[in-house]
C-alpha cells in the first residue's frame, strides 16, 4: 500500500493584537469544510464573515456565496453574493455536512468562519437513557443559549476586524494619496514654468514667439 | 509514538467525545486535503491564551502512516496544545506529501480550541471534587466569564476604532485645506517667477 504522510506544521505570522476570533481559511475558488452531525434535528447554527477585502475602486464587490449541503448531496442553505451573513438550520438527517465558500473573483479573499452543530436532549432521550436527568435537558438548553451569545460575539468580532482593515485602508490611503498629489502639483508646475522658459529662451528662436 | 491504521468510521467514532447529554460538542471540521496543495487554517489570538487542537488524518485508500511526532512530523493522529506567547495570527497547514502520489485524497479531522473551551475541567472537578450536574454549571459559568471578557474586548475594540475614523476624519479636513493652500502657493510662486523672468528677458 503507498504510504500517505502528512505534514503538520504551525507557523506563527504576526500580525496585530486579538481576542476571541473564528477559524479563518483563504478562499481561491471553492474551499470546502466539513462538519459531522451525530443526530437527526440537530440545529446548525453559524457565521462567516469575509476579512481581507481590499477593494480597490467599487465598493459594490459581489462578495462570496455560501451553500450548505446535506450528506444526500441535496443543497440545504444557500447564500448568494454577500460579504459576511449568519445562518441557522435544522438538520433534516445526520451524517456529513458539506459548507462551501466560492469565490467568484480570481483574488483570494479570507474568510472567517464560526460553525456550531447543537444538540439537546429530548424526554424520549431521557426515558431511554437512565443516565439522564430531565435537569440534562434544561441544563442542554442553557449552555446553547450561552452559545448562541458566544456565536454572535465572535461574528461581531470578525465584522469589527473587517471594519479595522477598511480604517486602516483609509487612513493609509488620506496620507499616501496626499502627500503625493502635493509632490506631484509642485512637479508639474515647476514643468510648466521650466517649459515656457525655454519658450522663450534665445537659443531656440528669436522670433517664433 | 502509535502505528495506527485507521478505517474511516473508526477515526470518525475515535475522534468524536462520546455525547451522553450533558459532554459539549466541540468544533471540529473536516477538511479534505488533494493530492497536492496545502490547506491552512488560521486564528488571531491574544497573548497567553491556550491553544489545543486534536488531529486526525484518515485516507481514502486506507493507507496507514507510521510514527507521529510532535507537531511537525509524518501524522496519522495525533495532539498538539501550546500556549501562545505573543499576539499574532496564527497558521496551522496541512499538505500530503506522498512519496509515492496517490489519487485518494485525504481527509483531516481538526478539533480546535482556544480559551475557554481548552479548560481541563477533569482537573477542576477532581481538584474540587465536584461532579455531576455541578460540574455542568461551573461550566457554565466559565462560558458565562468568558462572554463577559469578550465583551469588554469589543468594546475597548469599537472606541480604539472610533478614536482612529475621528483622526481620519479631521486629517482629510486639514489636507484638503491645505491642497488648496499649496496650490494656490504654487500658482502664485509661478506667476512671480515667469514675471520676474520675463522682466529680465525685458519683454515686459
Amino acid at each position: 500500500m503507498e504510504m500517505k504522510q502528512i505534514y503538520v506544521l504551525a507557523a506563527l505570522l504576526l500580525s496585530f493584537v486579538a481576542r476571541i476570533s473564528s477559524l479563518s481559511i483563504t478562499v481561491n475558488d471553492v474551499e470546502c469544510v466539513y462538519e459531522y452531525v451525530f443526530y437527526e434535528g440537530d440545529a446548525i447554527s453559524g457565521n462567516f464573515v469575509v476579512v481581507d477585502h481590499d477593494i480597490f475602486w467599487g465598493s459594490d464587490h459581489p462578495g462570496i456565496d455560501f451553500t450548505v449541503s446535506s450528506p444526500g448531496g441535496n443543497v440545504v442553505h444557500n447564500i448568494k453574493g454577500t460579504s459576511g451573513d449568519k445562518f441557522e438550520l435544522k438538520a433534516p438527517r445526520s451524517g456529513m455536512y458539506k459548507f462551501c465558500f466560492h469565490n467568484p473573483f480570481s483574488t483570494p479573499e479570507t474568510v472567517s468562519f464560526y460553525i456550531h452543530v447543537g444538540h439537546i436532549p429530548n424526554e424520549h432521550d431521557v426515558a431511554k437513557d437512565e443516565h439522564l436527568d430531565p435537569i440534562n435537558v434544561k441544563i442542554a438548553e442553557l449552555r446553547e443559549a450561552l452559545e448562541s451569545v458566544t456565536a454572535e460575539q465572535k461574528y461581531l468580532r470578525a465584522r469589527d476586524n473587517r471594519h479595522r482593515h477598511t480604517n486602516e485602508s483609509t487612513r493609509k490611503r488620506v496620507i499616501g494619496y496626499t502627500v503625493g498629489e502635493y509632490i506631484l502639483l509642485a512637479a508639474v508646475s515647476s514643468l510648466q514654468v521650466l517649459y515656457i522658459r525655454r519658450l522663450f529662451s534665445k537659443s531656440v528662436s528669436y522670433n517664433r514667439v | 509514538m502509535i502505528t495506527m491504521k485507521l478505517p474511516p468510521f473508526f477515526a470518525i467514532l475515535l475522534c468524536t467525545s462520546p455525547f451522553w447529554g450533558n459532554a459539549p460538542v466541540t468544533e471540529a471540521i473536516w477538511l479534505n486535503l488533494p493530492p497536492s496543495g496545502t490547506k491552512c487554517v488560521s486564528e488571531e489570538l491574544h497573548n497567553n491564551v491556550v491553544v489545543l487542537a486534536d488531529y486526525v488524518v484518515v485516507s481514502d485508500d486506507h493507507s496507514s502512516a507510521p510514527t507521529i511526532s510532535v507537531k511537525k512530523e509524518n501524522a496519522t493522529h495525533g495532539q498538539f496544545a501550546f500556549t501562545t506567547q505573543e499576539a499574532g495570527n496564527y497558521l496551522a497547514c496541512f499538505w500530503a506529501d506522498a512519496h509515492n502520489p496517490s489519487k485518494a485524497d485525504v481527509s483531516v479531522n481538526l478539533d480546535w480550541k482556544t480559551g475557554i473551551a481548552a479548560k481541563d475541567w477533569e482537573t477542576v472537578a477532581r481538584k474540587e471534587k465536584i461532579e455531576g450536574v455541578e460540574l455542568e454549571l461551573k461550566k457554565l459559568e466559565g462560558a458565562v466569564e468568558a462572554i463577559h471578557e469578550n465583551l469588554l474586548y469589543l468594546k475597548s475594540r469599537e472606541s480604539e476604532m472610533r478614536i482612529v475614523s475621528e483622526k481620519t476624519n479631521s486629517r482629510v479636513a486639514w489636507f484638503s485645506i491645505m491642497s488648496l493652500g499649496v496650490c494656490i502657493s504654487v500658482s502664485v510662486l509661478q506667476l512671480w517667477h515667469l514675471k520676474r523672468f520675463f522682466q529680465k528677458k525685458k519683454l515686459i
